[in-house]
């Protein structure tokens, strides 16, 4: 099963083939796909290009519609001034990033011990066990936001580093995505080191986790784009707005009393979004892998 | 499993215990995290709440319930949780397997398209619900200033309720409208081209081979990708937290919202219980219906 699913992600994401003879259909379809990358690419790329306007001339040449209203008339970089000197934004910046770390890390960790037992150690009640956690993939954060705010309250973690990553660090989904990873390396492999003596541990550091690289890097890919994009939780959570993250931070931009921060804005939604959906492009391959499994339960 | 296997291999006895070590520390984060609240979510729903310092007081049975269900704000909320899932469905399914069928042929610019579906997929729903804030906005938004250029009426986005919740929809499904559309690739890339051309060694043209047999292989593909983009949309908070905070009057308000609002906003623990576990159950129901959607594939 999932090596049928990783041979159709691979095909997705491969190169087109060269186009021998141009028909009709063809020219259409390219115009089809043109307009489709517009639309999908045109808000992400209308507030980049925001961005570079001062708020003053975000507002002046929005009507009536010209080529200004889309381009920058007067290039600035003051609006990314204001975020770093005076909106105190790297700090929020610093928080996304210790806190997408934090979850990677500890999903990594967690993820390859428990997949790799999953896989290859026999013990009672193995299946039972996995079949539990994985039910915890369906457990919406919206139906038990309260009482995981009372736990993290409890621990006396409210506005802390780890309140932003230990809740979610532990993956249903890299469980299963590890175990099949692990499962699909050939168990030939672990009889022979163990012939030569090698403890259960030293084939799970030596020979399971090398063969897996490729699951490992979908798995911190899109641990990374997860805890990146947190939201909801970060909002509840944090309480100090110093140790608040960007996406809430830029959120507040929006509803400042008699102080418009358009500029701003765009240039902090344009910080945290033109890195992440470049990594999501450039490393495609993995990404589309692990959207597909993820879907693919 | 067999029990019989693990008495058998003395050298591989070591398994028992380091196995259950190994599943530890994700299966302790799990329990804290996410079982043990869940539970918590459940009793809750049940519980009287000191009105002052929201501390459990008691049991109050179904009382959070009937308190719930009496109040129409929340009745409103379940219907817009239930228009929210359909126009998600009406929307993001029917464009998500145009796209995907689109994007099956490799033609120039298909590599492009894919990167903007991508890229839409990867950003986070509060940048997009950001930006879409500023193209929706009234009188000056990018949308008002494009139907004003073009001589039609201004429209009242996200202050007119229907329009709201169209507008969130509209939103949602440009940013999220990637994962069904790959999972529709996906099993269009599988399906083998050789019963193409034996369909078309027997005369049958484009549409009947879209209908019988693109289709029918689609379905197990197309029923995941619908209860993915039901629950999807039950689930959805933030774009309505962040375009309308639930208003105006509550008409974008869905459960999701609702129980948000009870808890953080208004100091109601034992209502927003009551209402998330409504909503845990309405999830329940949709998962029970996919997961007997999917079995019946083999009748095809």
């Amino acid at each position: 099963m999932t090596a049928e699913v990783l041979a159709i992600a691979d095909k997705i994401v491969a190169k087109p083939t060269p186009v021998t003879q141009i028909r009709r259909g063809t020219v259409f379809g390219a115009i089809g796909l043109l307009l489709v990358a517009f639309f999908f690419a045109f808000p992400i790329v209308w507030s980049a290009l925001s961005s570079l306007k001062s708020t003053e001339d975000i507002v002046k040449f929005r009507y009536p519609l010209t080529w200004w209203t889309f381009l920058p008339p007067f290039p600035t970089l003051e609006n990314y001034h204001a975020l770093f000197f005076q909106l105190n934004f790297q700090r929020a910046l610093l928080n996304t990033v210790i806190a997408s770390a934090g979850q990677v890390i500890i999903a990594v960790v967690t993820s390859t011990l428990a997949g790799y037992a999953f896989a290859r150690l026999r013990f009672p009640l193995r299946n039972v066990l996995f079949g539990l956690l994985l039910v915890t993939a369906f457990i919406p954060l919206e139906v038990i936001l309260v009482p995981l705010y009372e736990v993290v309250k409890g621990m006396g973690l409210v506005s802390t580093y780890p309140a932003l990553f230990l809740p979610f660090a532990c993956s249903p989904f890299g469980i299963y995505l590890m175990r099949q990873a692990f499962q699909s390396i050939p168990v030939e492999l672990d009889d022979a080191a163990r012939v030569d003596g090698a403890s259960t541990l030293k084939i799970f550091w030596r020979i399971a986790l090398p063969n897996v690289k490729p699951a490992l890097a979908t798995l911190v890919l899109i641990q990374f784009i997860w805890s990146w994009n947190a939201y909801l939780w970060p909002l509840v959570i944090i309480q100090d707005p110093s140790m608040q993250i960007a996406q809430v931070a830029i959120a507040g931009y929006k509803s400042v009393p008699n102080f418009p921060l358009d500029g701003p804005l765009f240039a902090g939604v344009t910080v945290v979004t033109i890195p992440l959906v470049a990594i999501a492009i450039i490393l495609q391959r993995y990404y589309v892998r692990g959207l597909m499994s993820s879907g693919i339960r | 499993m067999k029990f019989s296997s693990w008495t058998v291999n003395p050298t591989r006895r070591g398994e028992l215990a380091i196995g259950p070590l190994m599943i530890l520390p994700a299966a302790l984060g799990l329990c804290i995290f996410q079982f043990w609240p869940l539970g918590v979510a459940i009793l809750n729903s049940f519980r009287a709440f000191n009105p002052f310092n929201h501390r459990p007081n008691g049991w109050v049975g179904f009382g959070n319930y009937q308190a719930v269900l009496a109040d129409p704000s929340f009745q409103s909320s379940f219907w817009v949780s239930l228009i929210y899932m359909a126009l998600m469905m009406v929307v993001i399914i029917p464009s998500a397997l145009g796209l995907a069928i689109l994007l099956d042929k490799r033609m120039p610019g298909t590599a492009l398209a894919r990167g903007a579906i991508l890229g839409a997929l990867a950003s986070s729903e509060a940048v997009a619900a950001l930006i879409w804030n500023a193209i929706y906005q009234p009188n000056s938004g990018l949308l008002d200033v494009i139907f004003q250029t073009f001589g039609l009426p201004s429209q009242p986005f996200l202050t007119d309720g229907h329009l709201a919740v169209v507008c969130i929809v509209i939103m949602t499904a440009w940013k999220d409208i990637g994962l069904p559309m790959l999972i529709f690739l996906g099993a269009l890339q599988a399906i083998p081209p050789h019963l193409f051309e034996a369909a078309s060694m027997d005369g049958a043209n484009r549409w009947n081979k879209f209908w019988r047999i693109t289709l029918p292989l689609l379905r197990p593909s197309l029923v995941l990708g619908l209860f993915m983009t039901t629950i999807a949309a039950a689930r959805l908070f933030t774009p309505i937290q962040i375009l309308t905070a639930g208003g105006p009057n509550g008409q974008t308000s869905n459960i999701a919202y609702f129980s948000y609002a009870q808890a953080f906003l208004f100091n109601s623990p034992g209502p927003a219980a009551a209402s998330v576990v409504m909503m845990l159950l309405m999830l329940v129901v949709i998962t029970v219906i996919q997961a007997r959607a999917l079995r019946s594939r083999s009748g095809i």
